[in-house]
């Protein structure tokens, strides 16, 4: 490939540069089965210069607490891939996690919450 | 340090306005992530090996709503296809509930929505879309054609209408509620 005719973006119909199985060591499924696709996840305040790009910007999305689906959506990753990998930077320490769904879905102060919530909007 | 996710299906028969739902409702404009299925996924036999499988790309429709400043309503269409069962089993996995938007020019294409919430034993709800114009049918008929259990809540709705889009939520969530009084 020439550099005239590289556009600078790795994910054109040819492919990423990198392939996605590649960045996730081949794991197919989180280890962390918790982990959903509505789990929220927030970056912790801690050194990523080691960090492979494409893990990087996972974090720099997690300035705030954001969704696994959200990260996918945003990244445009395929949601497996985007939860292995939000998973690997879990068990990593680059991430903190929040309380998935189902956890507390048994929950009435929740669901009375989500009511008032629903009715304030 | 917390966050709580909490979870609702859209579900419904193709072009039900599922989408058009989370739309009125998210506060955000729907979001649109991918999953990426092999045909083994799809439960059709791979004899071919793996240089042979074909993968196909299943599109997932989202929104969210910020509840409190620690709890965030995330909203998940399903996808149109109903072959793709297995993401049907990610996205109510700890879900609270489902609606289930029906159309009244295709009462039938809700009825596999509506068979899968009940099998599992997942608190939903049915919401018939008024979008489509006048309704032809009473309630008891869209009962009836759907098989629908007399505690399982009906609304008539507007997908395009935020209230009314709300006011489904809150059905949805009321029923869950009152399923887990009853069970407990």
């Amino acid at each position: 490939m020439s550099s005239e005719t590289w556009d600078g973006d790795d994910e054109s119909a040819a492919g990423r540069f990198v392939p996605l199985y590649v960045l996730v060591n081949g794991r197919t499924a989180p280890r962390d089965s918790t982990l959903d696709l509505a789990t929220q996840v927030v970056a912790l305040t801690v050194d990523t210069r080691r960090l492979e790009p494409e893990y990087l910007e996972i974090v720099r999305r997690c300035s705030g607490w954001i969704s696994v689906a959200e990260i996918g959506a945003y990244l445009r990753l395929p949601l497996a891939i985007a939860k292995v990998m939000v998973d690997v930077l879990v068990e990593q320490g680059y991430l903190a996690v929040g309380t998935p769904a189902q956890q507390k879905i048994i929950d009435k102060h929740l669901l009375d919450q989500v009511i008032a919530g629903l009715e304030r909007l | 340090m917390d966050r709580t996710s909490v979870k609702v299906v859209v579900a419904g028969g193709f072009g039900t306005g599922k989408t058009t739902l989370v739309a009125s409702v998210s506060e955000i404009p729907p979001l649109t992530t991918e999953e990426i299925l092999t045909e083994a996924s799809l439960g059709v036999d791979d004899t071919t090996g793996v240089e042979g499988k074909t993968t196909t790309t299943v599109a997932l429709d989202f929104g969210r709503i910020t509840i409190s400043p620690d709890v965030v309503l995330y909203l998940f269409g399903t996808p149109g296809q109903d072959r793709f069962w297995f993401m049907w089993d990610e996205l109510a996995q700890g879900a609270v509930g489902a609606i289930v938007l029906v159309d009244t020019r295709r009462l039938d294409s809700s009825f596999p929505a509506v068979d899968y919430f009940e099998r599992r034993g997942i608190p939903f709800i049915t919401a018939v879309n008024r979008f489509f114009g006048e309704c032809a049918y009473t309630e008891d008929e869209i009962r009836g054609a759907l098989e629908l259990d007399e505690r399982v809540p009906l609304v008539w709705c507007d997908a395009r209408d935020r209230e009314s889009g709300k006011l489904a939520l809150i059905t949805l969530v009321r029923h869950a509620m009152a399923r887990l009084r009853v069970r407990a």
